[in-house]
């Protein structure tokens, strides 16, 4: 019995079910006493740890501003494992990883913070490999990207060291700034090593819809103008501003969910096959959509969007308040709590298709979803004896909370007549596969640790969506701008949202 | 529903179930499920058949576990061999056993109980070597799962191009193999390999010793005159391996069950840093071939394993 001859570098991994794992890494946490921190990526690197998937080498190094010792940071560790890692206690595994963490405290603008780091990074033993994670307040990604290069943190000190860095939302807040962050981050690191994050684009059933259209033969061939009415994506909330008064009130929902995470999804629905499975392939067939949207501005008016903020009502069996009695909320603010739009593709898949986009805060459901309306039937010959109109075919993918896919479709009602009514069939992700769906932040830090950024926002992609996403703004800027509509917390929306769809002679989905 | 026969099933199998003839197999499963709708009980997708040969002792702790294994959508079928050429059948929502089941009709059961155009996996836990090589025609996925395997292992050796074959043991073995090979990823460590001069395996079970040690033999770069040594140490602990240590020029690369017997050790050396800590998780029988209906695929490694370790005595 002889070898393998084509199994790699590493001849124990050829066949392992259990996939490989990165080379090793040094991951660099910035906002390391933060809640991003404490919340996702300490629970995402023990769950990553238990399905073996961190590298033999590995090392967490947190940065931020708070005093706290290697110890103190590893007892945050263990904290944050018992309150949102469904580890209630310290394990044999938690207790491995912990001696692997370690802490330097600093001001991020401060060059000392980053000798700090260096000496850290020596005297911790961490690979050559390092990955950094920005978890903090954009305004200082560029910053850190400066003092981090000055530092020269950005180069490798060895043949088989390798840099990445992991930008959070927002990518700026309009057009101009996240052109100017992308040439700052660029003046360093090349696109490759740059991973914008969208935890959108980390959740199963997104990355399934890629699979859902690509890997079935039935769907592709009628996924276009000729047989889909129209497309509708929402994502709704129950919550409202909760902790992020300061961080909503600058941003709202057009720059909070649909500059990013709404466009990386109806790109996804809209976007032609990929030659392959890869990162670039993907991403330029995505751009391509985006490039394809018409403006939302006309002649200064943003016409195809509704804006709105909720004011004081019931949800989730109890009294809210308004957005702007919301603590840190401005009385007079003009922040949009809800987005209604209509997006048109100028391309030979989608002419005349529109894609409606909603989202708000304090809604009745938390629920995202996208669903594809299929065009009636050309002529209803059972109007004679079923005059109840028949209802389009209906599919709808789940992103949220229950993960899944379902097909409307019309039968027949048993009985000696000819009736007709609507039924769903129904795919439950969870049910189906009887296994658990791993959490976005543990799919996204792999897929950096290995360098694939097939699931992270490209500079071009970036900067395409705050061209549709800016003008809106200047035209909500404007003087002769009409004040965000209003809704009561628990409503569906305003009545202007309902009438943007109305006008084209359809109707929101009741969810 | 009423049972319509009272025949010779199992004692213990499927103790929720109605005892039908093999005929009403198929309007049992109409009734039942006509009668979930009623219920108005959650309806669930099915992803695969499952079928289980093996004696009546080993049946019941394998429908156990498929009830067990959550929410995957499965049809169990679970087959006992005797002499009856019109067995007894007992029907639940999702499962059906058949007791008694000449081993010459065993693949015409299958093929008319298994769910269409959906993969089947046979799991297989005892019965006629030659029924064995039958049901391989029908089955995407052949699960191995006996006590002495090496007439079996022989058989299956020669049904590689047919269908994809495993062995549970060897689901059992995958986080061993993998803790192993991530250290593997180390340069110095498969620089150290290279000269490798003896492999000892502490195992619970000796046929997963021979399993890991045809693994290690197929998959290195062997040097002349490497060994290998494998002590079968009983334990009542369900974890495959105790021990296996890689005596190389350098320091010897080891596993090793920790006390607590929660997770395993992988160390190359003295050096902490390349050293990992891997839970040993649950090794229940549910929790394995929950993992192996997720696999569809020919396992190459394995079958290159199987074959070294058909040459490798414990």
């Amino acid at each position: 019995m002889t070898a393998p001859q084509n199994s790699g570098a590493n001849p124990l991994l050829d066949g392992l079910r259990i996939e490989p794992t990165p080379a090793p890494t040094a991951l660099v946490i910035f906002g390391a006493s933060g809640d991003l921190t404490r919340r996702k990526l300490l629970p995402a690197l023990y769950h990553l740890s238990r399905a073996q998937r961190l590298p033999a080498r590995f090392t967490v190094v947190g940065v931020a501003r708070s005093e706290m010792t290697d110890d103190q940071f590893r007892d945050q560790f263990h904290a944050s494992l018992k309150e949102f890692g469904d580890v209630p206690k310290p394990d044999d595994l938690s207790a491995a990883l912990a001696r692997r963490l370690f802490y330097v405290q600093g001001e991020m603008d401060d060059t000392a913070l980053y000798e700090k780091l260096v000496a850290k990074l020596k005297t911790c033993g961490a690979p050559d490999g390092v990955l950094f994670y920005l978890a903090v307040p954009p305004m200082v990604y560029g910053t850190i990207a400066d003092r981090l290069a000055a530092a020269h943190l950005t180069e490798p000190q060895n043949a088989d060291g390798w840099r990445r860095l992991i930008v959070e939302k927002p990518f700026g807040t309009d057009l101009d700034s996240a052109k100017a962050l992308n040439q700052r981050l660029h003046k360093y690191l090349d696109e490759s090593q740059i991973f914008r994050i969208d935890h959108y684009l980390g959740k199963e059933t997104v990355q399934n819809l890629l699979v859902f259209r690509f890997a079935n033969g039935m769907f592709e061939p009628v996924w276009n103008r000729r047989y889909i009415d129209h497309v509708q994506i929402t994502a709704a909330e129950t919550v409202g501003v909760e902790q992020r008064a300061a961080y909503y009130e600058g941003a709202g929902a057009l720059r909070d969910m649909v500059q990013n995470h709404l466009m990386q999804v109806l790109a996804l629905v809209g976007m032609e096959p990929p030659i392959t499975f890869s990162a670039e392939s993907v991403r330029d067939r995505k751009l391509d959509v985006i490039l394809s949207m018409q403006p939302f501005v006309a002649n200064g008016d943003a016409d195809h969007v509704v804006r709105a903020q909720y004011t004081g009502g019931w949800v989730n069996g109890a009294p809210v308040p308004g957005y702007r009695e919301e603590a840190g909320v401005s009385p007079d603010s003009t922040t949009e709590t809800y987005i209604a739009l209509r997006a048109y593709l100028d391309s030979w898949r989608w002419a005349g298709v529109p894609f409606y986009i909603r989202t708000g805060k304090r809604l009745p459901k938390r629920t995202t979803e996208i669903a594809i309306q299929f065009r009636k039937p050309p002529l209803h010959i059972f109007s004679r004896v079923s005059p109840t109109p028949i209802s389009p075919n209906l599919l709808i993918v789940n992103v949220q909370p229950d993960e899944g896919i379902s097909v409307r479709f019309e039968a027949k009602l048993p009985g000696t007549r000819m009736q007709l009514a609507p039924v769903m069939m129904n795919f439950r992700y969870g049910s189906a596969f009887g296994r658990p769906v791993p959490e976005a932040y543990e799919t996204l830090l792999l897929d950096a640790m290995l360098g694939d950024a097939t699931l992270y926002a490209r500079h071009d992609f970036v900067e395409a969506s705050w061209a549709l996403v800016t003008p809106i703004h200047h035209a909500w800027a404007s003087p002769t701008a009409k004040a965000p509509a209003t809704y009561e917390a628990g409503d569906w929306g305003p009545r202007e949202a309902d009438e943007l769809i109305a006008a084209d002679g359809r109707r929101w989905r009741t969810l | 529903m009423e049972d319509a026969v009272t025949g010779k099933m199992i004692d213990g199998l499927l103790p929720a179930g109605h005892d039908v003839k093999f005929s009403e197999i198929e309007a049992a499963f109409a009734r039942l499920a006509h009668d979930r709708r009623r219920r108005r009980a959650p309806a669930r997708a099915l992803i695969a058949t499952v079928i289980v040969v093996g004696p009546p002792e080993q049946l019941i702790p394998a429908a156990e576990a498929i009830e067990h294994i959550g929410d995957v959508g499965v049809r169990a079928i679970l087959i006992s061999e005797g002499n009856q050429t019109e067995p007894v059948a007992r029907v639940t929502d999702n499962a059906v056993a058949v007791s008694g089941l000449a081993p010459g009709y065993l693949n015409n059961a299958v093929a008319a109980l298994r769910l269409s155009s959906l993969p089947a996996a046979v799991w297989w836990r005892g019965g006629s070597t030659a029924a064995f090589a039958d049901i391989a025609e029908l089955a995407d996925r052949l699960i191995m799962d006996i006590d002495q395997p090496d007439d079996l292992w022989s058989a299956a050796v020669r049904l590689f191009d047919r269908t994809a074959l495993t062995d549970l043991r060897w689901t059992a073995l995958t986080r061993w193999r993998a803790a192993l090979a991530h250290l593997f990823d180390l340069p110095n460590v498969r620089r150290s390999a290279a000269r490798l001069k003896t492999v000892m395996i502490n195992a619970a079970d000796g046929p997963s010793g021979r399993l890991f040690a045809g693994w290690l033999r197929s998959s290195l770069p062997w040097p002349s005159g490497a060994t290998i040594s494998i002590r079968v140490t009983h334990t009542q602990h369900a974890s495959p391996l105790e021990c296996v240590t890689l005596e190389c020029d350098g320091p010897p690369i080891t596993l090793k069950m920790r006390e607590g017997r929660a997770c395993f050790e992988a160390t190359a050396g003295n050096s902490s840093e390349s050293g990992r800590i891997v839970p040993t998780e649950e090794m229940s029988l549910s929790s394995l071939i929950g993992e192996e209906l997720g696999v569809r695929t020919r396992d190459l490694a394995f079958e290159r394993a199987l074959i070294a370790a058909r040459e490798i005595r414990a």
